[in-house]
């Protein structure tokens, strides 16, 4: 069958401790059982999730949602967050588990990326070389969401046009921001095709768009 | 006189062993030089201590069989609402009693403890969402109940979720949700039955869920003058706003171009008899080409044109608003068999099945992507740009007869067919055609019959096409002359 991947790439360095994470994970929770409730989402999409912080860490496989349970999440203490080295594994977990279309099988639906972060990639150097990276992988989109009046959004307008922003990171704001997200993999179910620009829903309005 | 008060519910042979026992107890302190005084402080001391001691093993004891039953990793599986589940686990049964499974009544299932230290849940849970189970156990008594949360979720069965929105009449280029068409035709002066033309169209479940309008069309006719016929079957790209034109316009300008070039056109029809008689005759096949290229590829190029200028009248949308992909043949039957030639751009499947001689012909290849989704359309320039990629798109065939010539959507092509290995399968082609003669009993949807002038079939095609297939829900559009 068909698959739509879907790539959750999370900050999980020292400043999300406590309410943070604690927000993000209600929020997933929202956004799963929301999307079990869309019979297209059911049948089509796989969710994956990547925490970054000093360590990278791929703590959910690309599963398809009727299966999904979340894993557990955890963040340290203080440290770097390494946004770069969690692109680099996002192409090495693309690579290997997105199938491409042969004669012999279909492929999968163009995946999504979802990437939010809290501060700024402490690899600039690694985060930059990766994004040729990112885009040779075409993605059907990539949004990018900075929380929090720390994370820095410019880094993220380099990887992607759509870049969203929350004032605060408490679980109203990722909540709504966690509705919406699979709101726009709804769309992004359906608009699979002709155009190149994924059509997302309006944002609620805790999520700012940035320009 | 107290203790005689308590032993007095006793029997005599009891009485006499517990004092038999005080007296040893007592003995032994002596002997250990425990000073009367102090004999009774001591033996609170000693209980005390004892008591301390037996309630951390214990402890202890409960931290160990729970980390042990944590190791074992037990993880239930999600299921779905009214589908049978079972999942069975076991557990160290022998170190833990009590063993009780929280929660499970509300969802409908049944927790039991089998032979062996097997546990098993299993039923059919009634209701959807996520849901925390406490698998709850003893390990001493005394000690507090132990628990184990496993977290576990019943997802409702997708076929329940599918809403069916009717399209808004009001927008731009509104087409009805479905369409459907059956072309009798009838026997000639020889009395033989001639082939019919059925088709069908319907809105995907991906639409009929948001209330969007079917973007697949299709477009059949039979020529009483000249005895063609001409099948097309567009499908409008996903996303693009108004592709739902774009394959309408597609369809209309196609048929209406062979039509018309097909109308008392001695020339081609020369070329073609002329051509079946010396089939190895290069020249022959070169002017049947020049004809085809005038019909076939002036029709593509004319439903290109066509969707352009509607694009064009509609000042602010561009062309790729009205995506679409397109696929056409023309057929009519001579003494020597049947001529047929298409045009094929984009995804979906167009086949000559002969089910007497099991073979298959699919007129073209689809055109795919490294994605699923990707495709070419119509309404793309550079479709026309190369000459050589164009001829590539064009197909002639003469055959001596068929079952059915299919023409269809990927709505249809990719939960029948899946690949593209699969569409040059004859088997594949096989299977499918039973499919469609037998229907999905499973499902209660019914098969077609495709008997001689069965106008109901087209009712039984368009019912057809609502068959179930997982992560398939686009728009489905067929025709079928058999």
């Amino acid at each position: 069958m068909r698959r739509l991947p879907v790539y959750l790439l999370i900050d999980t360095s020292g400043s999300m401790r406590g309410e943070p994470i604690e927000s993000v994970k209600v929020g997933l929770e929202t956004m799963v059982s929301s999307l079990r409730q869309d019979p297209f989402a059911l049948e089509s999409v796989n969710i994956s999730i990547i925490t970054f912080d000093r360590d990278v860490k791929q703590v959910l496989p690309l599963t398809p949602l009727d299966e999904l349970q979340l894993p557990q999440i955890t963040t340290p203490d203080s440290g770097p967050t390494h946004t770069g080295e969690a692109l680099r594994l996002l192409c090495e977990r693309i690579d290997e588990e997105v199938k491409r279309s042969a004669p012999d099988h279909k492929g999968d639906w163009m995946p999504l990326l979802f990437l939010m972060t809290d501060g700024k990639p402490s690899d600039s150097k690694l985060y930059r070389e990766m994004i040729p990276e990112i885009k040779k992988r075409r993605f059907a989109g990539i949004i990018a969401c900075a929380a929090g009046m720390n994370a820095k959004t410019e880094p993220l307008k380099e990887l992607t046009d759509e870049v969203y922003s929350l004032d605060t990171v408490d679980s109203t704001s990722f909540k709504k921001f966690f509705k919406w997200v699979s709101d726009s993999i709804g769309v992004g179910n359906r608009s699979l095709g002709a155009t190149d620009d994924l059509l997302l829903p309006p944002p609620p309005p805790e999520v700012n768009v940035i320009i | 006189m107290k203790r005689e008060h308590r032993l007095s519910g006793r029997r005599p042979g009891e009485v006499a062993r517990v004092n038999e026992a005080v007296r040893k107890l007592d003995k032994a302190m002596e002997l250990s030089g425990v000073p009367e005084r102090d004999k009774q402080p001591f033996l609170e001391w000693v209980i005390k201590e004892l008591w301390d001691k037996f309630k951390e093993e214990r402890m202890e004891k409960r931290l160990r069989i729970e980390n042990e039953i944590r190791q074992l990793g037990i993880r239930f599986p999600n299921g779905t609402v009214n589908e049978d589940y079972s999942v069975s686990f076991s557990l160290p049964s022998e170190k833990i009693s009590n063993v009780t499974l929280e929660g499970v009544e509300e969802i409908g299932l049944l927790f039991t403890q089998e032979e062996n230290g097997q546990y098993l849940l299993m039923g059919r849970p009634s209701k959807a969402g996520d849901y925390i189970l406490r698998l709850r156990y003893d390990t001493s008594v005394g000690e507090p109940t132990s628990e184990l949360i496993i977290p576990v979720a019943f997802n409702p069965n997708p076929r329940d979720l599918w809403r069916d929105i009717p399209t808004d009449r009001n927008i731009p280029y509104y087409k009805e949700d479905s369409e459907l068409d059956y072309i009798k035709v009838e026997s000639g002066p020889d009395g033989l039955p001639k082939k019919d033309v059925v088709a069908a169209s319907r809105r995907g479940r991906s639409h009929a869920q948001e209330g969007k309008a079917r973007d697949d069309h299709y477009g059949i006719c039979h020529c009483k003058d000249s005895d063609w016929y001409i099948l097309a079957v567009a499908d409008g790209a996903g996303s693009a706003k108004y592709s739902r034109k774009g394959s309408e316009v597609a369809c209309g300008a196609v048929v209406e171009h062979c039509r018309n070039r097909l109308l008392d056109n001695v020339a081609f029809e020369s070329a073609i008899s002329e051509y079946a008689s010396d089939r190895e005759n290069k020249e022959k096949r070169t002017e049947v080409t020049r004809h085809i290229i005038e019909i076939i590829y002036k029709g593509a190029m004319k439903a290109h044109e066509a969707v352009k200028n509607v694009a064009q009248a509609n000042g602010e949308v561009k062309l790729k608003d009205f995506a679409t992909t397109l696929m056409f043949a023309i057929c009519k039957r001579y003494d020597f068999g049947w001529f047929i030639a298409s045009f094929w751009v984009g995804d979906g499947a167009m086949c000559i099945f002969d089910e007497k001689n099991k073979t298959v012909k699919l007129l073209g290849t689809p055109d795919e992507g490294e994605y699923s989704g990707q495709t070419r359309f119509l309404t793309m320039p550079e479709i026309f740009r190369d000459p050589e990629a164009v001829s590539k798109r064009l197909r002639m065939a003469i055959v001596p007869d068929f079952t059915a010539l299919f023409l269809m959507t990927d709505g249809v092509s990719d939960p029948m067919f899946e690949t593209e290995k699969n569409l040059n399968d004859y088997h594949k082609w096989e299977e499918f055609y039973e499919k469609l003669i037998a229907g999905f009993p499973e499902d209660e949807i019914g098969g077609v019959v495709l008997s001689d002038d069965n106008e109901e079939s087209k009712e039984q095609l368009l019912r057809w096409l609502d068959f179930w297939s997982p992560g398939n829900h686009d728009d489905r559009t067929i025709a079928i002359l058999y």
